[in-house]
This record gives structure tokens, sequence and C-alpha cells, in this order.
């Protein structure tokens, strides 16, 4: 098999792909407006922009630079188009990275990353068709007061899964950015409302402690 | 005006677009399915792969679908249904649906005041937000995967493999200690009433997660590596309720 060929054309589909998703989202609220009868406001879209798009400007570039190492190029491009990464993609591809025990930076993640992310978004379209296809007889059962913790804390049952699944090989590196955080999160309250925010800081410390380790221990191995 | 946003039009419009990722993931899928097995890897571990990632994705897309049912009371069904399938992000849609509604008018997001101009301007800005990550790949992914995987001697490339594993320790790390913060000062510093229900949920999920690895690593039952998260989710979001 040619990898070269296989990896251009994944850039040649990924780019397509994206650009028509891009022009019918952006398209849609025209064809929508067209329809209603009144087209947006684009001097409110501008303000609103000014108001809130700049900060999800700055955190979509960290969220490129941060993800797309995780997600591959295949992975890459299918994430951004369909969303939820933190929530669902990354755990999803790390999930599956290391049940297949690849490296990244490989084909073989590649394909793993890939065929991981695919499925995650299939599934997602499919069960949130299913529910909006059911929605009159799903949301009493969905909204009702007994199920709702359940599912307030998806999330959370996520991380707790996903924590004993990395920690347990990790559990040196883990320490530092896990009693940072918390002390931080505990002085300063406000915070947990930027928990997508404080995951850059906390990567950044789990990162230079991963790399004086691994410098240390080829020095090790060197010497 | 809300019949007019759930009107076949409207699911017509939006179902199209969802239409055309899913046959975009389909692409994906069996692309790299196909390279996976001309590269000579196990179908065994392809398959699995596919089997763990859609197990683990059924009980976050129920969490997103609660997402499209939220919104649906202010926006209709089928454009929360499009932007929660397509690059949506759970925390990210209601805080643009709301900063928009402001924009126009509306003192906060809901069907009383909302007239044909005023989705259409909320549904544009909440398009254009959310966008760029989509853009950047189109200009840099290739040229940034290029220099990820090539260009660098193996010893760089072993550490590579490390700081994503240290980059996701580092999220969760956050995320967790998001949980210990809230419940330790979140109704005032070190006051130790706040929410305690995520930690419990993660530590049950947690604990479920080590068990299910113990079975599948000590007594080999292998099968069990692809459900064993949504299994600890699903018995973590169970804990919820009980407490």
């Amino acid at each position: 098999m040619d990898i070269d060929k296989f990896n251009r054309n994944t850039h040649i589909i990924g780019r397509i792909v994206s650009a028509i998703t891009l022009v019918l989202l952006v398209g849609a609220p025209f064809v929508i407006g067209k329809y209603l009868g009144a087209m947006p406001d684009l001097g409110a879209v501008a303000k609103g922009f000014l108001a809130v798009g700049l900060v999800w400007t700055v955190s979509s570039v960290v969220e490129f630079l941060v993800y797309t190492p995780m997600l591959g190029a295949g992975g890459g491009y299918l994430a951004f188009i369909t969303g939820n990464l933190i929530n669902m993609k990354i755990p999803c591809a790390m999930n599956a990275r290391e049940i297949a025990g690849t490296k990244a930076g490989t084909t073989e993640n590649e394909i793993i990353s890939t065929l991981s992310i695919a499925t995650s978004s299939l599934v997602t379209i499919a069960v949130l068709a299913l529910g909006v296809l059911l929605l009159v007889p799903l949301q009493p059962i969905l909204q009702s007061p007994t199920l709702a913790p359940a599912f307030d804390n998806v999330v959370p049952a996520l991380f707790g899964a996903m924590a004993y699944q990395y920690y347990r090989k990790n559990i040196r590196l883990a320490l530092a950015p896990l009693l940072l955080m918390s002390a931080l999160f505990i002085l300063v309250p406000a915070l947990t409302s930027q928990t997508s925010l404080m995951i850059i800081p906390s990567g950044a410390l789990a990162i230079g402690l991963a790399f004086m380790g691994w410098k240390k221990s080829r020095a090790k191995e060197q010497a | 005006m809300l019949s007019e946003l759930n009107s076949p039009f409207m699911y017509a419009v939006c179902g199209g677009i969802i239409l055309f990722v899913a046959i975009v993931c389909v692409i994906f899928l069996v692309r790299s399915y196909k390279a996976g097995k001309a590269l000579g890897m196990d179908t065994k571990v392809l398959k699995r792969t596919i089997t763990s990632s859609a197990t683990f994705s059924v009980l976050p897309a129920v969490g997103i679908l609660l997402g499209v049912i939220a919104l649906s009371g202010s926006l209709g069904t089928p454009w929360p249904w499009l932007r929660l399938s397509v690059i949506g992000a759970l925390h990210y849609e209601t805080q643009v649906a709301e900063a928009a509604a402001e924009q126009v008018g509306m003192s906060r997001l809901s069907i009383d005041g909302m007239t044909p101009r005023a989705f259409a301007t909320i549904a544009l800005l909440m398009s254009i937000c959310i966008m760029w990550g989509m853009i950047l790949s189109i200009i840099f992914n290739r040229k940034y995967t290029k220099k990820l995987s090539g260009g660098k001697t193996s010893a760089k490339k072993g550490f590579g493999d490390l700081a994503m594993t240290a980059m996701f320790i580092g999220l969760v790390s956050a995320y967790i200690g998001s949980y210990i913060g809230s419940f330790v000062s979140g109704n005032g510093l070190f006051t130790f009433s706040g929410n305690i229900t995520p930690i419990i949920v993660a530590v049950v999920a947690a604990l479920v997660m080590a068990g299910l690895t113990y079975l599948a690593e000590e007594k080999h039952m292998v099968w069990l590596e692809s459900f064993s998260i949504a299994a600890s989710m699903l018995i973590g979001m169970l804990a919820a309720i009980i407490i």
C-alpha cells in the first residue's frame, strides 16, 4: 500500500469536505432566513462576534494546536467537522489508542484514530437522529427528575473511568497536575466555569514533568 | 413561530447537512479500515476499535441529545439538532445562543420574543463563532501533521507519544480538580458543602474500570476492553441516581 498516497488523499478529501461543510453551515441561516422571510442582521452578528466570538476564536486556535496531534490528520478533519472534542472525540480516540496499543505519529495510530472518531461521530449522529425522531415519547423519560442526576454526570463518569486508565500507569506524572488543579479550583472556585481553559496549564505541567523524566531516563540509558 | 422553526422545511435543510456529514464519516471509516487491512494490521484490532468507539459514544451522545432538548424550546428542534450533530459542543451552543439573543435585543433566549430576523441572526452567529477549527484544519492540518510525524529523530518521536499521554493526563486532572474544587469551595471557601455527586460518580466509575481492567488483563477476558469505559460510565451515572 502507498502510504504517501493515502495521506495525500486524506488531506485532499479532508479539505474539500471541510470547505463544503463550512459553506453549508454558514449558508444555512441565510436559506432559513429566506424561508422565514427575514435575513440575518449582519450588524448584530458582528457585534455578537466581538462580544463572544473572539474568545472562541482564540480557544479554537489553542484547541487546534493541542488536539490535532492527538487526533491525527484524518481524525483532525473529522473531529473539527463533528465537534464535541473534549467530552467525546478526544477521550474516544485515546481509549481506542490504548486498546490498539499504537504510538502517536505512526500510520497505524492515524488509522486507529480516524476509525475511532468516524465511528464515534456516526454513533452520535444516529443517537441524535433517533432521539429527535422519538422526541415526544423520549423527552419525559430523559428529563425525568429521577434520571436527571445521571445525565448531569456523564462527563464526571467519563473522566473517572479514563482517570483510572491513565493514572494507574503514570501515577507519579498525574499527581502534580491533579494536586495543582485541585488547589487552584479550591482557592479560586470561580475558575470551575473555565475548566476547558485550565486544561492548558495542567497539560503543560504534565508535559513538562514527562519531558524531565524522559530526559533523565535517556541520560541513564546513555551512561 | 415555534411551528415554523419545527417545519418540514427546517428538518429538510438541517437533516440534509447532517446526512452529508454522516456520508463523510462513512467515507473516512471505510478508507481507514481498508488502509489498515492493506498495511497488514490485525482486522480483530480494527473491529475492536470500531466496537469500543461505538459503545464508548452512546452515553455521551445521549448527554448531547439532552442539549438538543434543552435548546429546542427556544430555537425549535431542527437547528439545535444540526448544531449539536455538526461541530457543536454542548457547553458552547447554549452560551453563544444566549449571547446572540442579547445582541438582537432579547433579554434572554426564549421563544417568546423570537422573530424570524432574530432567529436567522442567532443561527448565523452560532455558525460563525465555531467555524475556526474547520478553517484552521483546511489551512494548516497538512503542514502541522507532517511536521509532527516527519523530520524528527526516533528519540524525539519517543517523547511525542509520552507528550500525548501527559497532555491527556493534564486534561483529566483539570476536570477532576474542578470537581474537588466545587465540592470544597463551591459554596464559599473551605465550606465542604458544594456538589459532591461528580466526585462520587468519578470514583465509582474509576473503581468499576479498575475491576473490569483486572478481569480483562488477569482473567484474559479481552473482549471486555471494548465495553469497559461504557459500563464504568453507566454504573457511575447510576450511582448519581442512588445518592
